[in-house]
């Protein structure tokens, strides 16, 4: 008889997900499923409407990454009126949306991946948040998490006028542009956040590189994943976040291809399973081959490691230094150790903070010339960009009258979620055996399998509910017999 | 004692709006106070709302819930203290944000006390579809429900405490919260 293991709904993670863990009759993993079951039809919402309200309306399908929707939708949107975009309006989007990365990034070391480490993965849940980080590191790291994350969002609020749910990117430009004094406020909080980001490698140095036990987990322990890595890059393999071609290198690190936004049908397809709504993408010409690592394999990564494994090098100097530290002690590229993406991350953070010290440092950035208006409807655009958790597709058409007739996403958390169901399924495989009944530590490592992938379902399914508590059900023959409840 | 009002939601998931048209409704009926600040619009949760209350005495919540076997039209008025979960106070993409006003104190902020953080939540009917209308039992219900929430917010402002306790829990999935009922609004 299958006993079966429910983890439903996931502690820290947007959106709802269940985790079913089936057991045989002696106890061990037989599979385990990450389901989504939640579905919406946001595509069929948009149509009808003016092409040019999308990039507000896309901004409230989440909470959590409605800026990469924006400067998504934003790119799709210039692409249905001709991509008449001036470079201005492009540097200052930019500038944004890396204030707006640090923002998001900062949440997710401290809040989310670092109670794992700082507390330990077996620690009391009551204490396995910032709270507890906090408790263990010092309060004046509290106060400079709260800074740093006041800093982004303040810069964000003087480009865009706003930090969430913008409404500043129009077609051909932005709403407004930066003047020299608002470029005399953000210069002195991107030191500072620069200097944040020194500090929180720092941090990830001493607390998690400083601990053997934790390096094991994370080189030697079954986080790991042998599929193909996709991340945005630039003219020069460099990661980058807002714009670039797509670039996807296999397991061994070998280029598969690299693909303008335009193409990424023929590059990109998406597989239906029965017991999930969100669908699996896999590289279309390998074709689905199931959920297989290795030579086999056609499915991929999209994740802050994965930016990092496809790039042949950083796009700033401290990053490239933080960069080469952690290929160096990982044994090079690709790094399969998905515990990593807490490091690249921090990596990313760096390159975030000098892109933004460029940008003050560039006499054109207080320019006037931040719109071009549109004189023509061409009808197709195609916009990409990395979302702090994925790459994130936007693919619109409209009609002679600017009504769009067609809308199409693929969200970040979307291109992950086969390897997380199979990083969940091997971590559960690896600490569940027969005869040792799952405690909360048990549970706590399975969810650091997804966790790192800082998964968000509330648009990846479009979904939008609030956080509900951890439940855990084990059920043998047919009947629950032991249940939690954690409030996280 | 400086309040911030604030109308928690998402405009086009059907009722989770009702918060922000309450909040629209609330503050164009107090009109301009020096002593009041509305943000008729807000969906975010955790540290991000962390940063939003810094420095007020007492924040009012209007925003949505869903309770088991709840009545759509209803709402709940509770504080912080007992604080579980409406719809939308929480972002699990970073703290939870009775972990995030706890961090806040314990590095000094001026934050409202948790029995200054109001939370007047409406029972819904659909939080699952896309559209910028009510779900028609909600719409029915509406006009009623702006007078009373807005008396109420006059309550809150005029320094009213909570009348009765609240549900303990009254959070998605758990069972039907007892003091739920028409008279505990």
């Amino acid at each position: 008889m299958t006993r079966r293991i429910s983890i439903d709904p996931i502690t820290r993670l947007e959106g709802h997900g269940k985790i079913e863990i089936f057991l045989d009759d002696d106890g061990a993993v037989e599979d385990c499923h990450f389901q989504i079951p939640e579905l919406r039809g946001f595509e069929r919402f948009v149509e009808g409407r003016p092409i040019e309200e999308l990039p507000r309306i896309v901004t409230r399908i989440c909470g959590v990454c409605p800026a990469s929707h924006h400067m998504a939708s934003a790119k799709a949107v210039d692409g249905c009126f001709g991509n008449e975009c001036p470079e201005l309006a492009h540097k200052l989007r930019d500038m944004y949306y890396n204030a707006h990365y640090i923002h998001s990034h900062i949440a997710h070391f401290y809040a989310l991946a670092a109670p794992d480490f700082v507390c330990g993965p077996d620690s009391e849940p009551a204490m396995r948040n910032i709270l507890g980080v906090v408790d263990k590191v010092g309060l004046e790291i509290g106060g400079a998490v709260i800074k740093a994350r006041a800093m982004a969002q303040e810069i964000q609020m003087i480009l865009g006028g706003r930090f969430t749910h913008l409404v500043w990117c129009l077609p051909g430009g932005v709403a407004k542009g930066c003047s020299k004094e608002d470029l005399e406020k953000i210069k002195p909080m991107v030191a500072e956040l620069y200097d944040f980001t020194q500090f929180s490698l720092q941090l990830f140095r001493d607390v998690v590189l400083g601990n053997e036990g934790y390096v094991d987990l994370i080189v030697n322990g079954p986080y790991t994943l042998d599929v193909h890595n996709m991340g945005l890059v630039d003219e020069n393999n460099a990661p980058n976040f807002y714009d670039g071609k797509v670039r996807v290198v296999d397991y061994e690190g070998n280029e598969i291809v690299k693909y303008a936004p335009r193409e990424y049908m023929n590059v990109v397809a998406e597989h239906v399973e029965p017991w999930s709504y969100l669908k699996f993408p896999y590289l279309k010409e390998r074709g689905w081959k199931g959920f297989v690592e290795g030579i086999d394999t056609s499915l991929y990564c999209a994740t802050p490691l994965s930016r990092l494994n496809v790039a042949d090098r950083m796009a700033t100097p401290k990053a490239q230094e933080a960069h080469d530290e952690m290929f160096t002690t990982l044994g090079g590229k690709p790094v399969k150790a998905q515990l990593a993406q807490h490091w690249a991350r921090l990596v990313e953070m760096v390159q975030n903070a000098e892109t933004l010290q460029k940008y003050c440092d560039d006499p054109e950035i207080t320019g006037d010339g931040y719109r071009v208006v549109p004189e023509q409807i061409t009808g197709e655009g195609f916009g990409i960009v990395e979302a702090m958790r994925g790459t994130l597709t936007h693919h619109y058409t409209c009609d002679e009258n600017g009504m769009c007739t067609s809308a199409n996403l693929i969200v970040g958390t979307t291109n992950n979620n086969a390897p997380i169901h199979m990083v969940t399924r091997r971590v559960a495989q690896h600490l569940i055996k027969p005869g040792v009944e799952p405690d909360q530590g048990i549970l706590n490592m399975v969810e650091m399998a997804f966790r790192a992938f800082d998964p968000c379902y509330s648009c990846a399914t479009h979904s939008l509910p609030g956080e509900m508590p951890l439940e855990v059900q084990i059920v043998k023959g047919g009947k629950p017999y032991r249940e939690f409840r954690r409030n996280c | 004692m400086k309040t911030l009002l604030i109308g928690m939601g998402n405009p086009i998931i059907t009722d989770d709006a009702v918060g922000i048209m309450l909040a629209r409704d609330a503050g164009a009926a107090l009109g301009p106070r020096p002593d009041v600040d509305v943000i008729d619009e807000c969906s975010i949760g955790g540290l991000n709302l962390l940063d939003l209350v810094t420095g007020y005495d007492r924040v009012v919540v209007l925003d949505s819930i869903k309770t088991r076997d709840g009545v759509p039209g209803t709402w709940y008025r509770f504080d912080a203290t007992d604080l579980r979960e409406t719809m939308n106070l929480r972002n699990v993409h970073d703290a939870n944000f009775a972990t995030a006003m706890a961090l806040g104190r314990s590095v000094g902020m001026h934050l409202p006390d948790d029995n200054a953080i109001h939370i007047l939540a409406v029972e819904i009917d659909d939080n699952v579809n896309f559209s910028e209308e009510l779900s028609p039992v909600l719409a029915s219900a509406y006009d009623e429900l702006r007078d009373e929430i807005l008396a109420e917010v006059c309550r809150v402002l005029d320094g009213d405490p909570v009348r009765e306790t609240p549900p303990a829990a009254a959070a998605v999935g758990d069972e039907p919260a007892t003091a739920r009922s028409a008279t505990w609004r």
